[in-house]
């Protein structure tokens, strides 16, 4: 898991805010990390098909709503560490900010591409780590055996 | 009775406002194990920052209620009064407005609110600020940050105790006594009976429900602010300067002053901020110990020169100048801005800002103007929360020009946005940013560019401006080369590469592109051109995607390059072409847009690698050059990027790192 974890670190996928998220797991909240990671995957996702749902509409304007899911979308995708995302967001703001529907519309695509990488990031560290649990728990028995 | 009996105990105690409730609540505060058992209210829409900060605030042993509406919270807060020490609200609601909810919280409870968002760029900031924030956090939020923000708690604790005491003093003898003696009741009640009857008349066609709460205590959050507004603030000073500063005396100046409404106690709070404010200057001069001959540059610079503002406050802020001469000079100054001040108490929230602080140590003579304004603003902050950033701003006047350095931005910066922060903390930054003149670090500060925005011919805070400026290209041109004169400055060094910052890097790209070009009063403007000429020319369909693009090729990058990099690279691009387009005068509107602040304060990110003075010298120079090219639109394309890039070069040391990350930029984009 540590090394999926560094490369998504090297990749700029995640920042030291990830690693922030991970330190608040303690004993009294042992599923921290992939709580709030699944409440920003319910987040995310509801922003993101509003933000398609805004631009793909023919007669969008409303640049400043779009502002506003993004906004949104920026404050959590950097509070859990998720750099690349975030990234993309303060790029698309730029573009919303000009009104450049085209681009805006470009920065959508990018946006849902890192998410959806993130996504998929993000679930195979989760399973890593349930395995290593699930792993470590069939072990000790057995060493305490012997 | 019930309003004298009100008044007693606000003068009497430090914390207790409204409620009983809330003293006590106070008092509780201030236990062995503080800061732990903070009641804190967060209120956040976006579900997973709520559990976050919940969690974070839980292991700084507060005690949390989370809010996801604010509607709610409210409500939360008025049922339960003086069960809360400190809210901390994200700014972008959507049942509410969270500065809506931070002037009700502060009208009602007086409690400190705290903003959050993810919106780091200075305009955000500065909007914070100006509506009275204690503090603006900016998203990612970490544990360290809210382990601090007891301080905001104590912080308006002392201050409102603070205010009333030398509120008192400065006042004639009823009002002393009354800010002296809480506990003698004949004199007291007196005074007080007096007070309120006069404030009470006054009140009335306020708000009905401060009228017992307006006593002599300005820092009261209740009481309804009288905002000193520009002209307001000239009918100070010239009443003042009439009188003489030593003789000047409320009555008499409120008599001269003859405005309808104005109390002689927002008058004497008024003066006590003026005059620690000229001591202040008059302090700092002794200890900077630059003899400018103060009066020649008066007279040359005063008016025009919008460097020559600049200096004016230098030497303020250096030299000996007698308080009278301050005080005129301060009518000049702001007196000056053709431009309509969007917030009101831009210029009077920088004078007294300024005026505030006093009550700061000057470390350094540059920098002392500059600590005082980052003490004060929390002294401020409250009561005029613009002032904070206009206060700032002059503080940038001050650090930026003696220093002729990007470094010198940075104070700024931390002055504007962080009135909680330490003066301390804003020296250090200061210097580091003296001494760096790439992205300095500033640990989660609002970019400071916007304080420089604040100044009062300045484009810069609210989005009024914008109509403004675009209504009088010309007057408005005059008043943005001063700002962007001073803008640059301050913004290169202000716009330490922060993550939070990209945005406004992206955003500035294009921005960037005038700002390599290296007018100077364009990267006041440049930043803002840029989005304008984008948005402006709906046309140049191919150049707001390239626009577009270049941003998001930023954005890619800004990661991991400085801000500088990659506004530079943006600006290498088809922007420039565009901003050459937009001709002087569209830039000069722009700068008038709020959203221009927000470029402005990216692009100064880019800036702060380049020299402030550089920048301006060449803004004298090209443009000319400029102008002329203008007209041709797109089809000087070529010339102009060249031009620019010439000058950027020039410019910006930075460079070299550019051409290898342009291409990462490109390829990653294209990926």
């Amino acid at each position: 898991m540590s090394r999926l974890l560094a490369i998504l670190f090297h990749q700029g996928v995640l920042d030291e805010q990830f690693l922030q998220l991970q330190q608040l797991q303690d004993e009294s909240s042992p599923n921290f990390v992939s709580e709030v990671v699944t409440i920003y995957f319910h987040e995310s996702e509801k922003l993101l098909r509003n933000l398609r749902g805004l631009l793909l509409d023919r007669e969008f304007s409303d640049y400043k709503k779009m502002g506003i899911h993004l906004n949104q979308f920026m404050g959590s995708s950097s509070s859990i560490g998720a750099k690349r995302v975030r990234n993309v967001c303060v790029a698309f703001r730029a573009a919303s900010e000009q009104n450049n529907r085209a681009g805006c519309l470009r920065a959508l695509e990018l946006l849902e591409h890192e998410y959806c990488y993130l996504k998929n990031k993000l679930h195979e560290l989760f399973q890593m780590e349930q395995q290593r649990v699930l792993a470590a728990g069939v072990r000790y028995p057995l060493h305490q055996q012997h | 009775m019930a309003a004298l009996q009100r008044v007693a105990p606000s003068l009497g105690t430090s914390a207790s406002t409204y409620g009983s409730c809330k003293g006590a609540g106070a008092d509780v505060i201030v236990s062995d194990q503080f800061p732990a058992g903070l009641r804190v209210l967060v209120v956040d829409d976006d579900i997973t920052c709520l559990r976050l900060l919940e969690k974070m605030l839980r292991r700084c042993l507060y005690h949390v209620t989370t809010c996801s509406q604010a509607t709610a919270a409210l409500k939360l807060l008025r049922e339960r009064k003086g069960c809360f020490d400190v809210v901390l609200s994200d700014v972008h609601m959507p049942d509410m407005d969270g500065f809506k909810l931070l002037e009700l919280v502060g009208l009602e409870m007086d409690l400190p609110v705290i903003m959050m968002s993810a919106d780091g760029r200075t305009s955000a900031v500065m909007r914070g600020i100006s509506h009275g924030a204690c503090d603006y956090l900016i998203k990612p939020i970490r544990e360290e940050e809210l382990k601090n923000i007891w301080q905001h708690v104590i912080r308006k604790k002392w201050n409102e105790n603070k205010e009333q005491e030398h509120s008192g003093s400065f006042e004639d003898n009823d009002r002393h006594k009354r800010g002296n003696d809480a506990e003698n009741a004949s004199s007291f009640s007196e005074g007080a009976e007096g007070v309120l009857k006069g404030q009470k008349k006054r009140s009335i066609a306020k708000d009905e429900d401060d009228a017992e709460l307006e006593n002599d205590d300005p820092s009261a959050s209740k009481k309804p602010r009288v905002v000193w507004s520009v002209e307001l603030h000239q009918q100070f000073v010239s009443a003042v300067n009439h009188l003489g500063i030593d003789k000047a005396v409320p009555k008499r100046i409120l008599e001269l002053m003859n405005v309808p409404g104005l109390t002689r106690e927002n008058v004497a709070s008024h003066l006590q901020k003026f005059r620690l404010y000229l001591k202040r200057l008059s302090g700092v001069a002794q200890q900077g110990g630059i003899s400018n001959p103060f009066c020649g540059l008066l007279d040359s610079n005063v008016k025009l020169n919008p460097l020559g503002r600049f200096d004016i406050q230098v030497l303020a802020a250096s030299g000996q100048i007698p308080p009278q001469t301050l005080a005129a000079l301060h009518a000049e100054l702001f007196g000056h801005p053709a431009g309509s001040m969007v917030t009101t108490v831009d210029q009077p929230a920088l004078l007294q800002a300024s005026v505030q602080g006093p009550k700061c140590i000057p470390a350094e003579h540059g920098m002392a103007f500059g600590q005082p304004l980052g003490k004060c603003q929390t002294n401020m902050s409250k009561h005029f929360p613009q002032n904070v950033v206009s206060a700032e701003e002059v503080a940038t006047g001050f650090v930026a020009w003696p220093s002729n350095s990007v470094g010198t931005v940075g104070p700024i910066s931390n002055l504007g946005g962080m009135s909680s922060k330490n003066s301390n903390m804003l020296m250090d930054v200061v210097q580091q940013q003296k001494q760096q003149q790439q992205s300095p670090h500033l640990p989660s500060l609002p970019e400071p560019s916007r304080i420089i925005n604040v100044q009062p011919s300045c484009l810069v805070v609210p989005s009024q401006s914008s109509a403004t400026f675009q209504a009088g290209n010309s007057p408005a041109s005059v008043n943005q080369n001063c700002s962007y004169s001073r803008s640059p400055m301050i913004d290169y060094s202000l716009l330490s590469p922060q993550s939070n910052n990209s945005s406004l890097n992206i955003g500035q790209i294009s921005h960037g592109d005038l700002k390599t070009t290296g007018v100077s009063g364009y990267s006041g403007s440049g930043s803002i051109s840029p989005l304008s000429s984008c948005s402006v020319n709906p046309d140049n369909t191919s150049q707001q995607g390239q626009s577009s693009t270049m941003t998001i090729r930023a954005a890619r990058q800004l990661p991991g390059l400085g801000p500088n990099i990659s506004n530079f690279q943006g600006s290498y691009g088809a922007k420039s072409s565009e901003v050459l387009d937009q001709g002087p005068l569209r830039n000069l509107g722009f700068v008038g847009k709020c959203t221009s602040i927000p470029s402005r304060l990216a692009v100064d990110e880019f800036e702060s690698t380049m020299s402030n003075l550089e920048h301006e010298k060449l803004y004298m120079e090209t443009n000319g050059n400029k102008v002329k090219q203008e007209p041709n639109g797109n089809a000087v394309k070529q010339e102009p990027n060249v031009e620019f890039m010439d000058n950027a070069k020039v410019l910006i040391p930075i460079l070299p790192q550019l051409p290898p990350n342009t291409s990462d930029l490109m390829s990653v984009f294209t990926e």
